[in-house]
């Protein structure tokens, strides 16, 4: 019995190994190059290996330090706005509408996806902009006299815009919590009198949290790294990290855009481990394997 | 005797050969190159439609052609660290950054006395001669690096409809009474450039060089910007050719500092656009071609040089500047009009564009756009400093 249990294991073993190896060669590796690099000299177009802080420096010194807090507050700020939209998106699909739907609306959901982000960005800028149709409808009717400024190249149009591009990926995560739940706990909280409201509280909701996290790990994420809405939605350099970066490639100064890199993966490092320090991780993965 | 007459045969074959190779060698600008492909990395402005056949039906040499990014660092990167010495004969990108390729070995110096449209160019002569700007983009140290291909001047556009008649400064940009319908190129050697042209003319700043501005030149340039976007000048910065066009046709700005093609795409949706011709000159540019440092045989060079040689004729000219809305060569008119390969209205068009062109390139004042300037990477920290304000 334990000859077949252990030549099992090393099977599995030797099945998941590979994969796993390679996983995190592909994410380790170039994450610990990236930091390497962020200490490194720049010389002419290159780099020079070494250890300095300069890049660091100039970094948390210059205009850049600027839109790492931008890009934090975009983020922290757009995360409820966005759960707050995916949570009773996520609680329809699964308490009231036929499981055989289900499906459909989950692909519903997706096919936005099937347009490509800039594109999507831009359909945006011509709804929203001064000759839209946001715009036209708002003077036909007559609540504004004047087409409306604020609506394109503003904050509102980059909220709308993070909203509209990672809201429905959070509510898949809050869907799979959702709909693990054993719906007898909900029954029995009624059986024991409990109003639909505070079933809600007490049960579905502290149960339905390991996804909420990681829809807003998702949302969060997304909205920090975001470079096609900010530049095409957001008017005057509007700046988020991403946009930071690349500019720092526009001239080749490598080490800076790894030093800023890596400040970033830092932070979504952090925010990783007080989600695992909160909630089980293995309890939400168990259900995304149908266990 | 037939095996006598074989050997015979075979000696003066051989002997024929070496003669004929000999000759052909010893004589210029005959092509030793046949059969071999070019592989040309361009923008997208150099392929005339994919009608390279002219070139082939002459040398026997065909064209591979790939896209390659704009960006500078869209080039250098490629050719450092994407494998494109190896792959690319010829790179043909806009020009302003020869320094860059030159200090890094990325590109070859040119023989011009290989290609034969070469003296006959009076762009060339007259745009690119030995110490002016013009010859920066093409040469460095004293020595040529670049062909250049196409040549245009930028200055903005503007909707005489909306600011009510013409506008002949960069001053509109910042003019007031624009307040918010104003859009700027997200590209410090564009819209950085043009600003600082417009503070050099206006006296409002000591800028000797716009094309390369010391550190608190471009921090002066930037901080006049901070100043303007705070005041609500600008409705917004562009990055791409679609949004740019977009931001016309839909009447979201009046007053836009882009390029001219632009315009042409705004007037073809029916906008009545205007490109401006600013006082203070134009931005000039020009599309270089130079050969890539790389391993190469003698037959891929020489086919490299006739292609280039190419690209300096009137044929391709012609319907380049037919295609792309760039003036090219002084020839390319003229083709145009007696090659019976044009109908009158479109060698009409290309007479015209030359000519609108090579007014930019004769008006006093403007500047050369420097996409690579000594002090690049405070241009970059500058820009970061006015978007992030």
């Amino acid at each position: 019995m334990n000859k077949t249990v252990n030549r099992r294991d090393a099977g599995l073993v030797l099945l998941l190994g590979g994969p796993v190896l390679l996983c995190a060669l592909a994410i380790i590796v170039p994450l610990l190059l990236t930091l390497m690099i962020s200490f490194w000299e720049r010389k002419m177009l290159g780099m020079k290996p070494g250890f300095t802080l300069v890049s660091y420096q100039q970094f948390f010194e210059g205009a850049r330090f600027d839109v790492l807090l931008r890009s934090f507050w975009v983020a922290l700020t757009s995360t409820p706005l966005m759960l707050l939209i995916a949570y009773p998106v996520a609680y329809l699909i699964t308490f009231k509408i036929k499981p055989s739907q289900t499906r459909a609306f989950l692909f519903l959901l997706s096919v936005p996806f099937l347009v490509n982000y800039v594109i999507r960005a831009f359909a945006w800028a011509d709804l929203l902009g001064r000759q839209g149709a946001v715009n036209s409808f708002l003077q036909w009717t007559g609540i504004a006299d004047a087409p409306v400024d604020w609506l394109l190249f503003s904050d509102f149009a980059i909220y709308l815009g993070l909203v509209a591009a990672y809201m429905p990926f959070m509510v898949y995560p809050i869907w799979l919590s959702l709909a693990g739940i054993d719906r007898r706990l909900i029954e029995a909280s009624w059986m024991l009198g409990e109003v639909p409201l505070m079933t809600f509280l007490r049960v579905v909701l502290p149960l339905s949290l390991p996804g909420v996290c990681a829809a807003a790990i998702f949302g969060f994420v997304g909205a920090f790294g975001e470079v096609a809405i900010s530049q095409i939605l957001g008017g005057v350099g509007y700046q988020l990290m991403g946009n930071a970066i690349t500019s720092a490639l526009d001239v080749l100064h490598y080490p800076m855009a790894a030093a800023m890199s890596s400040v970033v993966v830092g932070c979504m490092l952090l925010l990783l481990l007080l989600w695992l320090r909160f909630f089980d991780l293995r309890l939400f993965l168990g259900k995304m394997l149908g266990r | 005797m037939i095996s006598r007459l074989q050997s015979i045969h075979r000696r003066d074959l051989l002997k024929g050969m070496a003669l004929g190779l000999g000759a052909v060698a010893l004589r210029p600008g005959i092509a030793l190159a046949e059969g071999v492909t070019v592989t040309l990395a361009d923008i997208g402005v150099g392929d005339p439609d994919g009608n390279w056949s002219s070139y082939t039906d002459a040398t026997g040499n065909k064209v591979n052609v790939v896209s390659i990014g704009n960006g500078p660092s869209a080039v250098l990167n490629q050719l450092i660290a994407g494998g494109g010495r190896d792959t690319y004969d010829i790179i043909n990108i806009v020009g302003g950054m020869i320094k860059p390729l030159v200090q890094n070995d990325l590109v070859v110096e040119i023989d011009t006395s290989k290609l034969k449209n070469w003296a006959n160019n009076a762009y060339i002569q007259d745009y690119f001669k030995p110490g002016s700007k013009g010859y920066d983009t093409i040469a460095f140290d004293g020595k040529i690096y670049g062909v250049p291909t196409v040549l245009q001047g930028d200055s903005f556009a503007y909707l005489p409809e909306n600011t009510g008649g013409t506008l002949d400064s960069y001053g509109a940009l910042f003019d007031p009474k624009f307040k918010g319908f104003v859009a700027l190129e997200d590209n410090y050697t564009t819209a950085g450039q043009k600003t600082a042209l417009y503070l050099k003319s206006a006296g409002l700043a000591d800028i000797n060089d716009p094309a390369d501005m010391t550190k608190e030149e471009i921090a002066r340039v930037v901080d006049f910007l901070i100043e303007k976007k705070k005041e609500g000048q600008f409705r917004v910065i562009w990055s791409s050719f679609e949004q740019a066009v977009n931001l016309l046709t839909n009447k979201e700005v009046y007053v836009i500092d882009c390029w001219e093609p632009m315009v042409f795409a705004a007037r073809a949706k029916g906008v009545d656009a205007v490109y401006a011709a600013p006082k203070e000159g134009y931005l000039l540019w020009a599309m270089v071609a130079n050969i890539v440092n790389g391993k190469r045989t003698p037959e891929q060079i020489e086919a490299s040089y006739q292609l280039l040689d190419y690209m300096l004729s009137p044929e391709y000219g012609a319907a380049i500047t037919n295609l792309r809305g760039y003036m090219t060569n002084p020839g390319a008119p003229e083709y145009a009009a007696k090659s019976g390969k044009y109908d009158e209205a479109t060698a009409k068009k290309i007479a015209e564009i030359d000519a609108g062109v090579k007014a930019k390139f004769t008006a006093p004042g403007g500047t050369w756009q420097a996409r690579w300037p000594t002090n690049v990477e405070a241009y970059e920290e500058e820009w970061q400093r006015f978007k992030a304000s």
